[in-house]
């Protein structure tokens, strides 16, 4: 088992809601009070009102839709594309040995500056916009993604093969059978991880060479210090990110993972 | 497997350098090759597309005018601060969480809503409160460091075998003593896990804070070549960030995995990167 990679876990609390509810409602009364109380100009601190005005005004207006839905369309092709290169060609190098050792520096050099190092570069070939918040996205997920799967098939026990083969598997039979099962759960963990970099490097990526999306919407607000759109921004990444990780990765892990036993 | 061919072996009889070494340098001169023919092959303008040789004259020009290594100490001391902090911060509320019912029922899930909020999402909203330079990037990358931290201490403390703190209790342990001889330890191994994924979050987290947020470091290196037209210089950047990057793997996160997990045999060293 690979500890290096895996995702934070989620600690298990009790649904004790009413103790869970309190610093919630202490941070939004704060929040609400501290204009009464401090001479905070209203610039730097929207009213929970005005920000909820505010959500109410763009969602009306259809804007926050367009830009959500700018956001999260470039986040499904950026991700599709990334991994759809990164497993099948993962594979192909962690399978020969060679190619694996010739590879493993490169691909690990490329990670650790893969994602919001390369937007400046993208802006300079693609142009501000789209194109390169998509093409920053391909990368952050690609190298997140080809990495796990290299890791996962290298970390698979030779004597599985070795098993396999003596009992006369042919190669493709070994890549059934013992690869793909065996890298599965790496794979599993590159895919949640990748979508992890793959949101921030979308939000990153959008707020410096965006022209729409969440993450435009919420940085160019700052330029007119309009807070309130600052503030609604962030709690839109952090609503989109828990909807994200709830509806695709939990049921993932437990249908495939922890079914299998693979986790424990 | 060590497939040693005739290298020179050293005195303890294995090849100074493995065929593993030799293959990953192999692998790094192709692409600087590559990168070089591809450049002769499309023709285009410098800032385009600059060549190894543009680059690495740019690379000579900000050593020589030291503002490279201003740059990179700038980053390294914004990153260790923060990380510091984060691991300080995360640590303490992982303990309490972990170990306090109340606690954690009260703090749970406001965490839970904050770890959501990643911290690309706060710099907008710190620059306004804080404005440009360190403290914003310092909250920033504390914050991301924060959480898996917090998350992986708790799931150490959460499975730590119950009957070594009864033992302990048992022949007459104090809760401090408890706390530091079995809790703690028993932990240690999800604390370094969430150290290490904490690094890996905060190192791209400083890049963007620094390439928004700053006025120097290899962040506004990168970025600042783009908006100049400085495209060499933009891959200096890039290059300097993959080697901190390794540095920080091999001399920080290594060893720490070093001195505790492996050492310990806890866990399998696989060398990977978060």
């Amino acid at each position: 088992m690979n500890h290096a990679i895996q995702m934070p876990q989620k600690p298990r609390i009790n649904p004790a809601l009413v103790t869970g509810l309190l610093p919630f409602i202490v941070v939004l009364a704060a929040w609400a009070l501290a204009p009464l109380f401090s001479d905070i100009p209203a610039y730097k601190l929207p009213s929970p009102a005005k920000v909820w005005s505010t959500f109410q005004d763009m969602l009306l207006s259809g804007s926050l839709i367009s830009e959500v839905w700018a956001s999260l369309q470039r986040l499904a092709t950026g991700y599709i594309l990334g991994n759809l290169i990164a497993i099948p060609l993962g594979l192909a190098i962690a399978l020969n040995r060679a190619v694996a050792e010739t590879l493993t520096p490169v691909l690990s050099f490329f990670q650790s500056i893969a994602g919001i190092a390369w937007v400046p570069l993208a802006i300079i070939w693609f142009g501000v916009g789209g194109g390169s918040v998509l093409f920053v996205i391909v990368n952050t997920i690609f190298f997140s993604s080809i990495y796990s799967t290299v890791i996962g098939v290298q970390s698979i026990p030779p004597v599985l093969y070795r098993a396999a083969q003596s009992h006369g598997a042919s190669r493709w039979d070994v890549i059934k059978t013992v690869v793909i099962p065996g890298a599965l759960v790496q794979i599993l963990v590159g895919l949640r991880t990748s979508m992890a970099y793959g949101w921030r490097a979308l939000v990153a990526a959008e707020m410096i060479a965006g022209t729409n999306g969440i993450g435009y919407m919420t940085l160019e607000a700052v330029q007119w210090y309009q807070t309130e759109i600052v503030v609604l921004g962030m709690i839109l990444i952090g609503v989109l990110w828990l909807i994200l990780d709830r509806l695709l990765f939990v049921p993932i892990e437990r249908v495939t993972v922890r079914r299998w036993g693979l986790v424990s | 497997m060590t497939n040693s061919t005739n290298n020179l072996p050293n005195m303890r009889g294995r090849p100074l350098v493995s065929t593993a070494q030799w293959r990953g340098t192999l692998g790094v001169v192709s692409i600087l090759v590559a990168w070089q023919f591809s450049v002769w092959v499309i023709a285009l303008p410098a800032y385009f597309y600059p060549a190894p040789k543009d680059v690495f004259s740019a690379f000579i020009e900000l050593m020589q005018k030291g503002i490279l290594l201003e740059y990179l100490s700038d980053s390294a001391v914004r990153y260790s601060v923060s990380v510091a902090t984060g691991v300080g911060f995360g640590l303490t509320f992982g303990l309490l969480i972990g170990l306090s019912r109340f606690w954690s029922r009260l703090l749970g899930p406001i965490i839970n809503f904050f770890y959501a909020i990643v911290e690309v999402a706060w710099i907008p909203l710190l620059v306004i409160w804080i404005g440009y330079g360190f403290n914003t990037i310092v909250i920033a990358i504390a914050y991301v460091v924060f959480f898996p931290v917090l998350y992986n201490t708790l799931t150490g403390v959460q499975t730590v075998k119950l009957v070594l703190i009864n033992a302990m209790q048992t022949l007459g342990a104090t809760r401090w003593q408890v706390l530091v001889t079995v809790i703690i330890p028993s932990a240690l191994p999800n604390i370094i896990t969430g150290f290490r994924v904490g690094a890996g979050f905060a190192f791209r987290g400083l890049i963007f804070a620094e390439m928004i947020a700053a006025g120097s470091g290899i962040g506004f290196l990168i970025f600042d070549g783009s908006t100049t037209r400085q495209t060499d210089r933009v891959v200096v950047g890039m290059i300097m960030m993959g080697v901190m990057w390794l540095l920080i793997d091999r001399l920080l996160l290594r060893p720490v995995e070093q001195a505790t997990i492996v050492r310990w045999g806890l866990v399998r060293n696989q060398g990977g990167n978060t």
